[in-house]
């Protein structure tokens, strides 16, 4: 007895049998069960706490309806890759490569840094296209092997979005919201899903390229939602979870002899104390000893077959986004719910590092063949069926150069295009049009918030049912828009 | 938006308080409807969004939240609400309509309401349909404390009466007081910050005095820990960061603002000082440099320094954060939903938003935030008085620019000279300013370019190298970031849809209309000065409440308002709505102390209770919002490593000063998107407080934000706490929780006593000031002899030394649920 419970107060249980559970306790995992059952059976009579004391908010959940995907990967690529070098072609802004924009199609429009002199003359692309699949998909041929899965893949080339700057354009990617402290997707899928690992984070971020994400950790972040649901970052050096690793010196056994005294001690006070919460500690201290072991099994891909390896074009020991995709396959097979790669540094505004001659090209080659193969490999797994895969930036670029060292291209929210496969989408199918100089949508305009609805629908949820009450009102990932696309979907 | 760090509970929360409401709602059956407790919540959570406030998406003409309004009905003509005759009121006939096409919520909304719903509506329009102000703009007046007519338990001040009273008519008995060892770790914890040390937990144990625990809190409350303890919720709502946040995150200096938080705290600053003195101190008369310091509150907004930026939106985003944080903060009202629309659930039109807006839009910092004149204090040195550096500098700089001006025209020529290939071999600087046309080129590019096209000048040379020496000197500066009023106010208009670019009406300043008027400023406009003293103006229904609840849910986990940020409709009415007003009224009449109330409710029985939980309130009472137990809370994220700190004896206990980089893992800096240094601090520094952890916004400190510390992107009015893996393997592996294990091993070894289980006592005290259980002695031991005791197969872990099983020890104690909570 600890000097907690006074001798005053209702008693959870009677001394004999709080002193029969210590005795079992000591004897390892048995006595977590003895315990949840001691409690349950007191719990029983209360129907008040919908919650076993174990209840896991990560337990998997039912969705709305039927779902199509269970699993998403989501390919970011960060700072905007150039829709018009890969596959918006555009024979007519090619022909008046150099002329003016029509001024018409300026005008009352606000751009990054085009409050003066980059110029506004449009920019043909440099790069050869061609028709590809059974869809007639055009490709450029910076992508050769994603041209090679276009009967795959969905290209919706319609997206919009709301915001011309990296920061606030990704964040309303992710979040449906330029504005700080919404949850991300991620989150959303979390905590409308739950995740199907026991031993994994059911929202991973893995990351490749120079430098993160403009924005950092906002990107995964979980807003007013739960901690819980927060997307948990990979690195693709050292432990692949911060703090994974034991400390130096710390064995395995002595880490599971430490890790067993803090079980029974935070059991033993658990009865004292009567509190609930003290189960969810200890089943997150399990978690976290199940992920000291499972993590790096994940991230040792030695087991992969060479030809797994040359599908994807994986360099051994050297992080990269190829790495990455495999990976993101590795935590599909093993449950995770939501996995998000970015690839950073495809702003290609022309200046030094940034040129779409020769910076872009090495973005573009960083991702194809990878990119590519996993789409292939989840197939011949027979996982695309219920994985959705989607391709794509925070925005897209504009049709006028913009002179810089070179000419590049500057941010250009009105038209764009993005790619899904798998996961009940229709695949080998071109969504939207847009007009002859790639400046607006024509037809099927498909913004973020559309995107965000039918990603929720496919997964089985309805994006208006998908809420969560804040500041006194019932917040979603849509806001108040969002329609489904169905013409995405199979 | 505001207050978005407070993350709500976790769904089967939710679900246990949805349960409760139920409870609670069959034991009103029998007592007369009352509108704002039953009505009130049922309209404006299903019927407001289209019947309500706002006017641009109002349907049918018909508007529910105003009494005039509701009676009148809508375009159709028919009687909505007939007092008495609920089978004439349109209102009970749509709700309990079987036709899909007339039944209301209509089913677009997503709404239904449940049988009960539907009763109670009918019931209260039977029982003549009273009407009522919302609860929350009526200025509290001081209700009577109620006698109880027979109570076992203590009543050690009136908070206990108001308490016990409802605990009496729902009949709860409450729990008894908690131990000596739980009381004085509470509120060591609670009113500093840190756990009680091993002399303080035996004075206290062997003080029979019956003024022994008044005597406690008075030391607690007079340390200057307090003031640390406290600063931290507050700087929660400030939204205090030392990096500028967005993209780029370049580092910021705040300190002297947290610091002057701290100092406020600890002098018991009255809370009407304390907050006139952070909107408006620049604006009060002959302002000392501590009230311009104090300004800090509102310049903790985000700076945005990405390329390609229209600054003007920048700068508007910052000055709609101040709007939203005062609404949080000072007025409990989600005032910022009316920045694109009137207000959905509230009486607060879009105007009024803007009318807000302009108190705040008429200050010297721009989009880019760099070091406008007057915007910035700098200081000779860390603890010396403020100095003129800042405006010299700006003063140098402002020429240099006016003196380059005129070389635009030469600019192309220059330019000409170079190639592409050319520019490529110089340095860095100076080759991407050649890459841009001169209108894009900043001050510093334009110096590059002069210095190496523009030829000797002596002009230019002097200004150059009187720069390039304050440049140095820049770099070390002490500086602060304060609000400084501009000499003529921009002009401030409605933004359509909150657009920007979309400027609607011209307003004034001017505050909500649903709140007491301002005071007239006769011949001149009304400012932030008149504004902050508006707050405390003897007739505002919210300015005490609001605060006095934000203390309160710091101590029983919730407060009296659970929804601390809204005490609009939307939002949930008070558990205890007479103590409530009691603690407003008491905290104006204790001329606005903080302290006082803090006194008030750590000597209250009420806060000293058990918080051991109990079957009987299980059933009764799931989450104990009736207070018949305390509650058991984790402790903050800062408290996670301040708690360890000190029972390992590393904690360096110096108050304030720059921030500081304890060791954390690497490759967190490098989720942000400019790469920046994290040096470890060594000596003293690496041991300090976590309240005076660098904080970057783009990549916080990870052991903090693991323990749901907020991000300071916005005002964060209440933490929640998650219960997660990686928390676990925080306190299990991190490097720096590691380390601390390891010195209070060896604090165990050489203070302990000389056998295994005076140490294990003294160790178990360090962490949870209590001795260990018969078990819980049992199984440590047990541990011990584990890990010294050679195992008999060959791949058996070897021997562990004392210092190692000592460490290992020291680790599970760390890591105990315990350790991290306060009970």
């Amino acid at each position: 007895m600890t000097p907690q419970t006074n001798s005053d107060s209702a008693q959870p249980f009677d001394p004999a049998s709080r002193r029969h559970f210590f005795s079992r306790c000591a004897m390892g995992l048995g006595g977590i069960a003895l315990a949840s059952m001691l409690d349950r059976s007191r719990l029983s009579a209360a129907p008040a706490p919908a919650s076993g004391p174990l209840a896991d908010p990560m337990a998997p959940k039912s969705p709305h309806f039927s779902p199509r995907a269970k699993k998403v990967i989501y390919l970011f690529m960060a700072g905007g890759p150039s829709q018009l070098e890969l596959f918006d072609y555009k024979p007519r802004l090619i022909s008046l490569n150099g002329q003016p924009v029509p001024e018409s199609l300026i005008a009352g429009k606000r751009f990054a840094f085009m409050d003066s002199s980059h110029g506004t003359k449009l920019l043909g692309t440099r790069r050869a296209f061609a028709q590809h699949g059974e869809s007639g998909a055009w490709v450029s041929d910076l992508f050769p092997h994603t041209a090679g899965i276009v009967d795959d893949i969905t290209l919706v080339k319609s997206c919009a979005a709301d915001l011309f700057n990296h920061a606030p354009a990704k964040l309303f990617m992710n979040t449906g919201s330029g504005q700080f402290g919404r949850p991300s997707m991620g989150s959303w899928i979390t905590y409308g899903l739950g995740s199907e690992s026991q031993n994994l984070p059911g929202f991973v971020v893995l990351q490749s390229g120079p430098r993160g994400p403009r924005g950092g950790a906002v990107n995964w972040g979980t807003g007013f939602l739960p901690t819980t649901y927060q997307g948990v970052p990979f690195r693709g050096n050292g432990d692949p979870i911060l703090n994974l690793a034991n400390p130096k010196g710390i064995t395995a056994t002595r880490q599971r002899q430490a890790i067993d005294a803090i079980r029974d001690l935070n059991l033993q006070h658990a009865v004292a104390t009567g509190d609930a919460e003290i189960h969810t500690r200890i089943a997150a201290y399990e978690m976290a000893s199940r992920m000291q072991s499972s993590a790096p099994e994940l991230v040792d891909i030695s087991g992969e077959s060479e030809a797994t390896l040359k599908l994807y074009g994986i360099e051994k020991d050297k992080p990269s986004f190829a790495r990455n995709c495999l990976l993101a396959r590795r935590l599909v097979e093993r449950g995770s719910r939501f996995i998000q790669l970015y690839h950073t540094n495809w702003d290609s505004h022309g200046g030094p590092g940034e040129n779409l001659e020769v910076d872009f090209v090495a973005r573009c080659r960083e991702v194809d063949q990878a990119q590519a193969a996993l789409v292939t490999d989840l197939k011949q797994r027979g996982l695309l069926k219920d994985t959705l895969v989607v391709w794509g930036g925070e925005f897209g670029r504009t049709p006028m150069g913009e002179n810089r060292d070179t000419t590049g291209r500057n941010h250009h929210i009105d038209a764009f295009t993005m790619w899904f496969a798998g996961g009940g989408t229709k695949a080998g199918t071109i969504i939207g049009e847009t007009d002859e100089l790639g400046f607006n949508s024509v037809t099927d305009r498909a913004h973020v918030h559309d995107l965000h609805a039918t990603i929720l629908h496919l997964l089985g949820l309805d994006h208006k049912k998908l809420t969560f009450r804040f500041q006194g009102r019932d917040f979603r990932l849509t806001d108040v828009h969002g329609n489904v696309i169905q013409k995405l979907l199979a | 938006m505001s207050a978005f760090c407070s993350r709500a509970s976790l769904p089967f929360t939710l679900s246990a308080a949805l349960a409760y409401t139920i409870t609670l709602t069959a034991n009103a059956l029998a007592a007369p409807v009352d509108f704002s407790r039953d009505i009130q919540p049922i309209l404006s959570d299903n019927c407001y969004h289209c019947h309500g406030p706002d006017a641009a998406s109002r349907k049918s003409g018909l508007r529910l939240d105003l009494h005039s309004e509701a009676l009148a009905g809508g375009k159709s003509g028919l009687a909505t609400i007939v007092a008495g005759k609920p089978d004439d009121s349109e209102l009970i006939a749509r709700i309990f309509s079987h036709d899909s096409e007339e039944v209301m919520p209509s089913s677009e909304s997503n709404k239904t309401l449940t049988a009960a719903q539907k009763d109670l509506l009918r019931r209260w329009v039977a029982e003549g349909a009273a009407w009522g102000e919302h609860w929350a703009y009526v200025a509290p007046s001081r209700p009577s404390v109620p006698t109880l007519s027979s109570s076992a338990a203590p009543i050690a001040n009136p908070i206990d009466a108001f308490i016990l009273a409802r605990l009496a008519a729902e009949k709860i008995t409450p729990s008894p007081a908690a131990d000596r060892s739980t009381l004085i770790r509470r509120v060591s914890f609670d009113l500093t910050g840190l756990p009680p040390t091993l002399a303080e937990t035996n004075t206290f144990l062997n003080d029979s005095h019956p003024d022994a625990y008044a005597h406690l809190v008075e030391r607690l409350l007079a340390s200057p820990h307090y003031g640390e303890r406290w600063a931290r919720p507050w700087l929660d709502v400030a939204r205090y960061s030392d990096s500028n946040g967005y993209s780029i995150d370049a580092p910021r200096q705040m300190w002297k603002y947290r610091d002057w938080v701290v100092s406020a705290l600890n002098q018991d600053m009255p809370y009407k000082e304390f907050v006139i003195e952070q909107l408006a101190g620049d604006l009060i008369p002959q302002p000392t440099t501590a009230q311009k310091i104090a300004t800090g509150f509102n310049r903790n907004t985000q700076i945005n320094q990405e390329g390609g930026i229209d600054p003007e939106q920048f700068r508007i985003e910052a000055v709609m954060d101040r709007v939203a944080t005062f609404g949080s903060t000072f007025l409990g009202l989600t005032v910022n939903c009316a920045q694109c629309h009137d207000h959905k659930f509230d009486p607060i039109p879009q105007k009024d938003y803007y009318r807000l807006f302009a108190f705040f839009n008429n200050t010297v910092d721009d989009g880019h935030g760099e070091g406008v004149p007057g915007g910035r204090l700098s200081f000779a040195s860390e603890n010396g008085p403020a100095d003129t550096f800042v405006a010299d500098i700006a003063q140098v700089r402002a020429d240099l620019a006016q003196f380059l001006e005129p070389y635009a025209a030469q600019y192309p020529a220059w330019r000409a000279q170079t190639t592409p290939e050319s520019r490529a071999k110089l340095r860095q600087n100076i080759g991407t300013a050649l890459t841009l046309p001169w209108e894009k080129q900043t001050l510093n590019q334009r110096r590059a370019v002069f210095l190496t096209f523009g030829g000797e000048n002596a002009k230019f040379t002097a200004l150059h190298e009187k720069l390039a020496v304050l440049e140095k000197h820049e770099a070390k500066a002490t500086t602060t970031l304060i609000m400084a009023e501009l000499p003529q106010p921009r002009e401030s208009v409605v933004f359509i849809k909150g657009d920007f670019t979309r400027a609607g009406e011209k307003v004034t300043p001017g505050t909500p209309g649903i709140l007491p008027p301002l005071p007239a400023t006769p011949g001149r406009q009304p400012n932030r000065l008149d504004l902050a003293r508006w707050l405390f103006e003897p007739a505002h229904p919210l300015t005490a409440r609001v605060m006095v609840n934000r203390i309160w849910q710091q101590y029983f986990g919730l407060g009296l308002v659970e929804t601390e940020n809204d005490y609009g409709s939307q939002g949930a009415p008070p558990t205890h709505p007479e103590l409530l007003d009691w603690l407003a009224t008491e905290f104006a009449a204790q001329n606005w102390s903080m302290k006082a109330i803090h006194r008030l409710i750590v000597t209250s029985a009420t806060y000293q209770r058990a918080s051991v939980a109990r079957p009987d309130l299980d059933l009764a009472d799931p989450l104990n919002k009736l207070l018949g137990r305390q509650n058991r809370l984790r402790l903050d994220a800062e408290l996670v490593r301040d708690v360890a700190l000190s029972a390992s004896g590393l904690l360096v206990p110096k108050l304030g000063g720059p921030p500081v980089f304890p060791p954390q893992p690497d490759g967190v800096m490098t989720l942000g998107q400019n790469r920046r240094a994290w040096v470890a601090s060594t000596g003293a520094d690496r041991h300090r407080r976590a309240l005076y952890t660098h904080h970057w916004r783009a990549t916080p400190h990870p052991a903090i934000a693991v323990f749901d510390a907020p991000d300071g992107f916005s005002a964060c009015t209440r933490r929640l706490r998650s219960d997660t893996p990686l928390q676990a393997l925080t306190l299990l592996n991190d490097l720096q929780f590691f380390e601390f294990a390891g010195a209070l091993a060896a604090r165990i070894q050489s203070e302990g006593g000389n056998n295994d289980s005076t140490r294990l006592d003294y160790a178990f005290r360090l962490c949870v000031a209590r001795p260990p259980s018969a078990a819980e002695r049992t199984r440590l031991i047990d541990l011990l002899r584990q890990l010294q005791t050679p195992a008999s197969n060959s791949t058996a872990e070897p021997t562990a030394t004392p210092l190692e099983a000592w460490t290992t020890l020291a680790r599970v104690l760390l890591n105990l649920d315990e350790t991290i909570t306060r009970a």
